[in-house]
């Protein structure tokens, strides 16, 4: 066919119709496990020295932190009675649901349904379909800086303006709410709080969380409270779920079991309807929800079918073992960064896995920014540290200290050598 | 900026700048789940007959059905060993890459590597990112009538217009491609081809595959093979992979071990690029696909741990059994519709779970389309159909033969009663 032989010459694109997608190559960009890559892309020792990891959230491979057996054992069983094989219904297994809903109705002062209950695979997943469920041409979201970029990335997918608040270093990264005022129009829909925070290991009071919450209900906005690390607080503030002032305005609150029993891999999160007045409903919030779940991928059913037995028998010596270690981790953090002079650390973490710290450049020879800083340690001292830039915060750093202890303190160590060698004298 | 309003609940709703997003409502109404929950609501009855649900695809249920052991201990190995509780590189685990690419490289004219493979949640979720990235702005997608609706909804869900093509019924259901070039233009991005198919039961022949890659290369469309009921053949056509036109046209392979393995709650699929002469690559598919996957959820780490055995220790036994209860199961099926006056089965399904029935409406009394036969049969006879309606074919009905044998003889006969009932003397 003559078509043929004029295609045979042309270019690529004159060819074939199908290309790439913009949109998902912006949203993409803005992934910590891109940006993590590239760093680590950096590495160049290949051993005996083993590389350090402290840029990503994910304790599960070391000893301390493995996941209880009980866990475990539910999974097993799930596994074995061969009852939980086939397709999920939309929002999940109605015990799972059931069993999410009772967990989190014990730190509430209501009871959640499990109608309130949505199951995804994942927190990452939850965080997917509230951005979609909300999305509407021209509203706009309010995020954290810094904050958890996978709300950059899915708010650039679905083409909904992100507009950034400030967390204050100096308050405990607090939000800056007299900002959040000014920043909200008619087009804004919602706010997204973490707390206990990623990146920042800051925990919010009682009362700053109370003014969040009528805050929003002055703007007419919804809160979306992302609360991952949800009871994995080590200091003096405790853990509060912001749904307990759901009444004052409607809350979604999002989880998972990743952090608390250790287990990101077993994609297992939710979507809570904290909202006793049912006005998520009303709004129709919670039929957009609904939709999507109809046309999504479910959590693995039999890690549904464990869910009852994993929350309700997991006994509170591994709870209180993992926060043992995490509070000892975080005190070794903190007092080893002290001693670092080109790093300020303005916050002592007491929740999440994380701590934001500042650079100081000007106490450095020849680094140019945060992310000249990650790619060189990770170069010189196989140390893996995530740049503050890929959070919204340019020359800060985020340091996990949820890794073994005695990783940690190496990789501390290295970093403070590291520091000294590129130190102004 | 304040926002008073009375403390009437119906002007909640006014004070509230959220609501919902009509686009994934209208991806939502798509959803196949929902038209058969549709029909099932229509069930009357309340026991001791059980309800026969011959609507959806998924046997997992079944004592005759049920998956090998050998399945079932990988993961048990997979969970005890502790190893696979962490995050899942974006692109999945290079070991279950490795056993996916082996696995399909078997029927294939050339080798595939792990990096043409990108594990997913099972192959919902393939479908979920394919679509996804090539989604541009004017982008037209060519889809089967009669479908799948998982691509329609996702189609809607990423403003991607969808063009349909005729699945001929008296030509076994192969694809009308004189039709498919009449429908194509410049802005057409891809031809989806689902084969085995669902929801025919047909299977396609060398000589049309062909011809369906060299129109697809005509048009300069690549081709999305959606194969999740690969090998899952039963009649005198074998089961050939799209793949091997990869050379003439690039073409998209999506699967899973959900129907072959008969696990679909277990949510482990993939997309794989056949495509020997890199042009996904080089066309920067790859990378959309690659973008999209570093913000969304993975598949359970553990699960893909456990792919390797899955795929490599399964006996050929096992399958040979699951192929031997389908092959009967459709001739069952097929036998007993010809009984029936008003319904015709154009072509004897030689492959996956299902068959596409015509109704012939001027041979019944009171019945005005497929939803109405199929509530109908739900409310009188408790048996499960789903309407022809939800996959684009009006007045046709899909009826499931992948149920436990006594089930379907059962089911078969009840509606054959039905069919009795609501005849024209």
């Amino acid at each position: 066919m003559e078509k043929e032989k004029e295609n045979a010459g042309k270019p690529l694109e004159e060819k074939w119709h199908f290309g790439h997608n913009k949109a998902a190559a912006a949203a993409g960009s803005r992934s910590i496990r891109g940006t993590l890559s590239k760093v680590i892309a950096s590495v160049e020792e290949t051993g005996p020295r083993p590389l350090i990891q402290l840029g990503h959230g994910d304790p599960s491979p070391f000893p301390s932190f493995r996941t209880t057996p009980i866990a475990e054992d539910a999974i097993l069983e799930a596994v074995k009675s061969a009852q939980y094989n086939h397709y999920s219904p939309s929002s999940g297994l109605l015990p799972a649901r059931r069993a999410v809903a009772e967990y989190l109705s014990k730190d509430i002062p209501y009871k959640l349904s499990s109608d309130d209950i949505f199951l995804t695979a994942g927190c990452a997943q939850a965080i997917d379909i509230v951005i979609a469920a909300l999305a509407r041409p021209d509203a706009n979201i309010l995020l954290p800086r810094p904050g958890f970029p996978l709300y950059d990335a899915r708010c650039t997918f679905y083409n909904v303006e992100m507009r950034h608040f400030d967390l204050i270093p100096e308050q405990g990264w607090e939000l800056d709410l007299d900002q959040v005022e000014k920043l909200t129009d008619e087009n804004t829909v919602a706010i997204v709080l973490i707390n206990p925070n990623n990146p920042s290991g800051s925990v919010l009071k009682y009362q700053h969380m109370e003014e969040i919450a009528k805050t929003a209900r002055k703007l007419g906005i919804m809160v979306i409270s992302d609360e991952a690390y949800g009871h994995l607080t080590f200091g003096s503030n405790p853990f509060i779920p912001m749904g307990v002032f759901g009444d004052v305005v409607p809350i979604l609150t999002l989880g998972s079991i990743s952090k608390r029993w250790v287990v990101p891999g077993w994609r297992l999160g939710w979507i809570a309807m904290t909202d006793p007045k049912g006005i998520l409903s009303e709004t129709k919030v919670i039929d957009s929800i609904r939709s999507i779940l109809d046309i999504t991928i479910n959590p693995v059913t039999f890690i549904q079918g464990a869910i009852p037995q994993i929350i309700e028998k997991t006994k509170d010596d591994f709870f209180n073992n993992i926060i043992h270690v995490l509070r000892g981790a975080a005190e070794l953090c903190y007092n080893k960064i002290k001693d670092i002079k080109c790093i300020t650390c303005p916050h002592k973490p007491e929740g999440s896995m994380f701590v934001m710290v500042k650079l100081n450049l000007s106490y450095l020879v020849d680094i140019s920014d945060d992310v000249d800083f990650c790619i060189k340690l990770a170069k010189e001292d196989s140390v893996i540290i995530c740049p503050g830039s890929v959070l919204e915060m340019k020359n800060w750093l985020r340091i996990t200290f949820a890794i073994e202890p005695a990783s940690l303190e190496v990789g501390l160590e290295r970093l403070k050598s590291f520091c000294e060698r590129h130190g102004k004298n | 900026m304040e926002k008073e309003n009375g403390a009437n609940p119906s002007s909640e709703t006014e004070r509230w700048q959220f609501g919902h997003n009509k686009a994934v409502v209208a991806a939502g109404n798509r959803s196949l789940r929902e038209a058969i929950y549709k029909v099932i609501a229509c069930v009357e009855e309340t026991g001791p007959r059980p309800v026969i649900p011959i609507a959806n695809g998924d046997p997992s249920v079944f004592p005759s059905f049920r998956t090998t052991p050998i399945a079932e201990e990988a993961i048990v190995e997979a969970v005890r060993s502790a190893e696979y509780n962490n995050y899942s590189p974006t692109n999945g685990l290079l070991s279950a890459r490795q056993a996916v690419a082996d696995y399909l490289s078997k029927d294939l004219p050339y080798k595939l590597s792990p990096d043409d493979v990108f594990l997913t949640a099972g192959c919902s979720q393939a479908i979920d990112i394919i679509i996804s990235a090539l989604s541009r702005p004017g982008a037209n997608v060519l889809l089967p009538r009669p479908g799948f609706p998982m691509y329609e909804a996702r189609c809607i869900y990423n403003n991607v217009e969808m063009r349909h093509f005729d699945l001929i019924p008296e030509q076994g259901w192969e694809l009308d491609l004189e039709q498919v070039k009449k429908l194509a233009d410049e802005n057409t991005v891809a031809i989806v081809v689902c084969n085995p198919n669902n929801p025919c039961g047909s299977v396609l022949k060398y000589h049309h595959m062909e011809e369906i890659a060299k129109t697809a290369r005509k048009l300069g469309v690549m081709i999305i093979s959606d194969e999740v009921y690969d090998h899952l053949t039963f009649g005198s056509n074998p089961f050939i992979p799209m793949g091997i036109f990869g050379d003439i046209v690039p073409v998209v392979t999506l699967g899973s071990i959900s129907k072959r393995w008969v696990v679909p709650g277990w949510r482990l699929g993939w997309i794989a690029t056949t495509d020997p002469k890199g042009i996904l690559r080089k066309t920067k598919v790859v990378d959309s696909i690659r973008s999209i996957l570093d913000i969304t959820t993975d598949p359970a780490t553990f699960i893909q741990g456990a792919l390797p055995q899955i795929i490599e220790k399964t006996k050929d036994d096992f399958f040979n059994n699951i192929t031997h209860i389908l092959r009967d199961a459709a001739e069952l099926c097929y036998n007993k519709i010809k009984d029936i006056k008003c319904i015709t089965c154009p072509h004897k399904p030689e492959g996956s779970m299902f068959v596409m029935v015509k109704l012939n409406l001027s041979c019944l009394v009171d019945i005005n389309d497929d939803v109405d036969f199929c509530s109908k049969l739900a409310k009188e006879e408790s048996v499960i159909v789903c309407p022809g309606s939800a996959l684009e074919m009006k007045n046709w009905l899909r009826i499931t033969f992948a149920v436990e044998q006594t089930s379907l003889v059962v089911g078969l006969e009840r509606l054959k009663l039905f069919c009795e009932r609501h005849e024209k003397n």
